[in-house]
């Protein structure tokens, strides 16, 4: 596998059940651009941290319980929502300042 | 983007509430991004390659695309079926090293079905990222055990003597479901065909889509 396999498959499995990636037919769903800049800047930034998975999806899961269900929001929107604060609370959480 | 300066007046006058919060994680990933960046802890070109690897490289389009091939194609499809990893590998979808693929395929007498009921194998390189329910414990379990009634609840009814297989992964062989060619595809693309495959068509938990339904 590439680096990148790599990568995805470590997403997945940290994600799955408990705030598994939204998809349609097995692919990832972006409904904006913005949405998988998101994905791809974690991705990146967790990796030159060395911050575990596990942490952010612990966060994640936190974050998508508290965002709540809303039936007019857009799922990916919501999600990627969550995924937000998730990750600004894991490079908080890992020391960096974000001010 | 043009209608953000235009999210106030949208949100007194016709109830829209989202395109506002929408708007505001979108600011706050950009923020984000480059904030990230001046610590050089992120750079554009290393975000890009992320996405356009998950846009365009991963997914089940690479698995459509061996299916569609071997709809056309009466020889490659007799290749695929004898020796699936060359097959795949003559359209350059290469599979992790030694890791064998089986392409089973669905006819009208029998209809076949994969599943790794010890973990979660997959075929990663034409299918992508399998999906939750093809990892989960009962999916695991009662395929095997009650197959027809687990295809019946994904909304697959097959006919009573139709013969049912299930193929179960390990970490040396993976299997891909060869499905039906929907009728009424006489003459048609590669390219087109392809769009009627599904990821859940090559698990064998499906059917290739109806090409009424696929243009609807």
């Amino acid at each position: 596998m590439t680096a990148i396999e790599t990568q995805l498959a470590d997403v997945d499995r940290a994600l799955a059940g408990r705030a598994p990636l939204p998809r349609a037919n097995g692919e990832l769903v972006f409904e904006e651009p913005w949405q998988g800049r998101v994905l791809g800047m974690t991705v990146v930034a967790l990796e030159r941290a060395h911050i575990p998975w596990s942490e952010f999806a612990s966060h994640l899961a936190r974050a998508v319980e508290r965002h709540g269900y809303d039936p007019d929001e857009p799922a990916a929107a919501a999600y990627y929502a969550a995924w937000l604060e998730a990750f600004e609370a894991t490079l908080v959480g890992a020391g960096l300042d974000l001010r | 983007m043009s209608h953000d300066h235009e999210q106030h007046h949208q949100h007194d006058h016709d109830g829209h509430h989202h395109p506002r919060r929408k708007s505001e994680s979108e600011l706050r990933a950009d923020a984000l991004e480059a904030l990230l960046a001046d610590k050089g802890l992120v750079s554009t070109d290393a975000i890009d390659a992320v996405v356009s690897y998950y846009e365009n490289d991963v997914g089940p389009q690479n698995g459509a695309r061996v299916i569609a091939r071997a709809w056309v194609d009466a020889d490659y499809k007799a290749r695929l079926l004898a020796n699936g990893t060359a097959a795949i590998g003559e359209l350059g979808y290469l599979g992790e090293q030694g890791q064998t693929m089986v392409v089973v395929e669905n006819t009208t007498a029998l209809h076949n079905v994969i599943v790794c009921t010890l973990c979660s194998c997959y075929p990663w390189p034409v299918l992508g990222l399998p999906p939750t329910w093809y990892k989960s414990p009962p999916y695991r379990a009662r395929v095997v055990a009650e197959p027809r009634a687990v295809l019946r609840e994904f909304g697959l009814e097959l006919a009573a003597e139709t013969q049912i297989r299930v193929w179960d992964s390990t970490a040396e062989v993976r299997y891909l479901v060869l499905p039906e060619r929907p009728a009424g595809t006489q003459g048609w693309p590669e390219e087109e065909l392809a769009k009627l495959v599904t990821r859940d068509s090559m698990i064998g938990t499906g059917r290739a889509l109806d090409p009424v339904d696929a243009s609807a």
